[in-house]
């Protein structure tokens, strides 16, 4: 038995058998009182130390049980990550690792050029190729999570049938267990799994539509019919122009425009992206009420009508045969990381919603109130009132989740393993294989490299906490 | 009034009746299809688990647990049986008798003697509805090569785990936050902070060292591992201290007029008054300790006897494609405790953590 394993023995002995003869020289208690025997032998250290020190002492005798597993668990094991990191050996007794300075450090900036890990040594090799992934994934994963979780609460904020339930829902995959999690989307992901089969059956679908004679004059139409009464309503809206509806038309907009692709025109890739660009830079000039919005909107429209005409829908709905994707498997294609970023949403989305949802709720209500009696547009109320009262919790939200995405190991460990290649490899995977799955532990090395990640997370932490303090101040 | 007008409006009565506005449809347009993208894949999980072996190989995505029948033929032995439609339209039952080509050889079941020549295309599956309850059975039962996998025994590791850890929790959590919210004392200031800071301390960066702390207390290896650095939680003790701030303090000044000791009040008159944010944080504890992952995998691996339900679920990893139809099934069994909870308790939950606001 260890020494601190000894001490703990005979700390509970003490409390058991002292506790019992403190308590029974001190109080009466007859047999109906076992129970409540029992909770003041549970409460012994408190009900010492009240006899001893008074009141005084016993606050501190209650925290003293948390304070111990903190202390032991959390601040020490911070200190001694300095101590293991410049220690070397794989011995796990603590006092019988040789002391080696920053050797382990070097090993990990023995690069020729630090942002290519290729060039470093092995163990730089492996913790850059894994901080690199990080931070890509942080970068990518916060704004999505944020905005899809506001997003998400403003929505089931609304004044909408059956808000508990929706609520509910949205909250369900935070209870999953990352196992779990990732089984199940193993199961939906894999190269025969249902994803390909529902993209192959809609595939499928459509080309065989597309195959009637007369369908694409008839698609055409439909398209036409549903392009006028959409820019219809976002021109002739209660109060002018209608975001709604623009957005609506937005959307339609950057579709066609992917079919169209009127960059090939000009012998150049990338149409989709520019739809996206456009029909982004048009909702924003009608969320923000700027004076040529209208004539934006009309040009649009114009625009959407050349480009139908220039469709042709059989070649549009030409998808070929679908062939399936292996999609955690196949390399530098991005679709493992993808895929990571959206099972990482969808498991951990719900929490932030719910968290968001809370600071929505303190908004108080007669300030939209006062605003819709101004008669100002949804948008410029969201801009105005919402986003800035529901800052704080927006940061709140935005440090919580950046904490947690730099964390994340489970979901891409049982998903992808960290490939293909080391496509999806992450900085809390190196340290646990570094530490825990090699036949020949490098504990120093480990420590060394989560140590660097603290620093990288703190440096992250207190710039966003910076900048959300200078944008909670505008 | 229309039906119209009935069926769209959103709020109010007959005469203030807001009419369905592009918004709402937007609104109910994301939220169904962000139900959809929950659901589907855990729905279509559950739908696979129940399918036979055959169907969840071969990725049959149809719902219902479709299965060829499969018949014993004498002198043959088992068979996979076959609808054969001939060119004037009879159906008869089949098995295939010879290797599979453009044209296969097949033989009648009740006459396995008398084999004949049919082109392929007139061959269809027989198939039969059957719920594969040997998905669930053989891992749980230790049966057809699933000797391995000790369900139950992970079973009580979880739930050892789960429970002990969150009555802990509870326990010195409630002390630490009656401490904080009923006293004023020097150094009150220092603990809180101190306790703030562990909020931002991520557990994966002090991986490495805790390992050794939890060797060293001889606890590696063993179920109290995994129990104990966890049992302090932060966010606890913030959540009960903000709902002991509300207990009022002349309930405490009463029961010391009765001389009653400073253990006796808190475990007599501030516990059960806290009983709404216990539970919210027994929830919040049973969530975390079921679900957790890589700190038992490090503390437990090595042990088969101390594997908790999630470490087990992942001893079919490795095996992957051989055993997909147990996966599912076990997949399953992990997910309904921690979803009857939720079901049970949906309201509850995103009240509660909503109202505390941290994790």
């Amino acid at each position: 038995m260890t020494p601190a394993g000894l001490a703990l023995t005979i700390l509970g002995l003490a409390w058991v058998v002292g506790g019992s003869a403190w308590l029974l020289s001190h109080r009466s208690y007859t047999l109906r009182h076992v129970p409540r025997f029992f909770a003041d032998l549970l409460g012994f250290p408190v009900e010492l130390s009240q006899s001893l020190f008074g009141r005084i002492g016993v606050p501190y005798a209650l925290l003293l049980p948390n304070m111990l597993i903190f202390g032991f668990f959390t601040f020490l094991p911070m200190i001694l990550n300095v101590y293991v990191s410049m220690t070397g050996g794989s011995s796990i007794a603590l006092f019988d690792r040789p002391f080696v300075g920053l050797e382990k450090y070097r090993d990990i900036f023995e690069c020729a050029n630090i942002l290519i890990p290729k060039t470093c040594s092995n163990a730089g090799y492996n913790f850059w190729t894994g901080m690199f992934n990080t931070l890509w994934f942080v970068v990518i994963q916060v704004p999505v999570m944020v905005v899809v979780a506001l997003l998400t609460a403003l929505v089931v904020n609304r004044n909408i049938r059956g808000r508990g339930f929706w609520r509910a829902m949205f909250f369900y995959p935070v209870m999953l267990s990352p196992v779990v999690i990732a089984n199940i989307w193993n199961w939906v992901l894999h190269r025969k799994g249902a994803l390909n089969a529902a993209i192959g059956g809609t595939q499928d679908t459509l080309t065989g539509l597309a195959g009637l004679s007369g369908f694409d004059i008839a698609a055409t139409v439909l398209f036409g019919i549903v392009l006028m009464v959409v820019s219809e309503r976002t021109l002739r809206g209660e109060r002018g122009l209608s975001t709604p509806w623009a957005s609506v038309f937005c959307g339609i907009f950057a579709l066609l425009t992917a079919w169209a692709q009127p960059l090939s025109l000009a012998g150049l890739p990338g149409s989709g992206w520019l739809g996206l660009a456009l029909a982004a830079a048009l909702l924003w000039l009608v969320a923000s009420e700027r004076a040529i919005a209208r004539a934006a909107v009309i040009a649009f429209g114009i625009a959407a009508v050349l480009m139908l005409l220039s469709i042709q829908f059989d070649a549009v709905f030409d998808f070929g045969r679908h062939r399936p994707v292996n999609w955690l498997v196949t390399p530098n294609t991005g679709w493992p990381f993808f895929w990571l970023v959206f099972v990482f949403c969808w498991s951990h989305m719900g929490f932030y919603m719910l968290i968001l949802l809370a600071g929505l709720q303190a908004i108080p209500a007669d300030l939209y109130e006062a605003a819709k009696m101004d008669a100002t547009k949804p948008f410029r109320a969201f801009r105005r009132i919402t986003l800035p009262l529901v800052m704080p919790t927006l940061t709140v939200v935005l440090v919580l989740s950046l904490i947690r995405s730099f964390q994340i190991f489970d979901e891409v460990y049982l998903l992808t393993g960290g490939g293909p290649g080391r496509e999806t490899f992450m900085v809390v995977q190196n340290i646990y294989e570094v530490a825990f799955s090699s036949n020949h532990p490098d504990y120093g090395q480990a420590a060394a490299g989560s140590i660097l990640m603290a620093v990288v997370i703190a440096v992250f932490t207190f710039f966003q906490l910076w900048m959300t303090r200078r944008q909670s101040d505008l | 009034m229309s039906v119209a007008t009935f069926l769209s409006r959103t709020s109010g009565n007959r005469e203030t009746a807001d009419r369905i506005g592009i918004q709402d449809v937007l609104a109910y347009g994301y939220l169904v299809v962000g139900v959809l993208v929950i659901l589907v894949p855990v729905l279509w999980t559950l739908f696979s688990s129940i399918k036979p072996e055959t169907a969840v190989d071969s990725f049959d995505t149809r719902i219902l647990p479709m299965s060829q029948v499969i018949r014993e033929i004498e002198g043959v032995g088992e068979k996979p049986v076959w609808i054969w439609t001939a060119e004037d339209g009879t159906e008869t039952l089949v098995f295939k008798a010879g290797p599979t080509r453009r044209i296969t050889e097949v033989a009648r079941l009740d006459a396995p003697e008398d084999v004949f020549e049919v082109p392929r295309e007139q061959l269809r599956e027989q198939e039969e509805m059957r719920v594969a309850v040997e998905n669930y059975l053989d891992p749980i039962l230790k049966r057809n090569g699933q000797e391995t996998f000790n369900f139950f025994t992970y079973l009580a590791n979880s739930v050892f785990v789960t429970v002990a850890a969150t009555l802990i929790t509870l326990l010195i959590n409630a002390m630490a936050a009656f401490a904080l919210s009923k006293y004023r004392f020097p150094g009150r200031l220092t603990f809180t902070i101190l306790i703030v800071a562990t909020l931002l301390i991520p557990a994966s960066i002090i991986l490495v060292s805790l390992f050794f702390v939890v060797w060293s207390f001889g606890i590696f290896g063993s179920l109290w591992g995994v129990i104990i650095p966890a049992a302090a939680t932060p966010t606890g003790v913030f959540l009960l201290r903000q709902y002991m701030l509300t207990i009022p303090d002349e309930l405490l000044e009463a029961a010391r007029m009765d001389a009653a000791s400073e253990w006796r009040i808190f475990w007599r008159i501030v516990l059960p008054l806290s009983l709404p944010a216990l539970s919210v944080l027994a929830i919040l504890s049973v969530i975390w300790r079921w679900n957790d992952f890589l700190w038992p995998l490090i503390v437990l691996i090595s042990d088969p006897t101390k594997h908790t339900l999630q470490l087990g679920l992942t001893q079919f990893a490795g095996e992957f494609n051989s055993d997909f139809h147990y996966i599912l099934a076990m997949t399953v069994v992990t997910l309904i405790p921690i979803t009857l909870v939720f079901v049970w308790l949906q309201r509850f939950i995103t009240t509660g953590i909503a109202t505390t606001g941290l994790k």
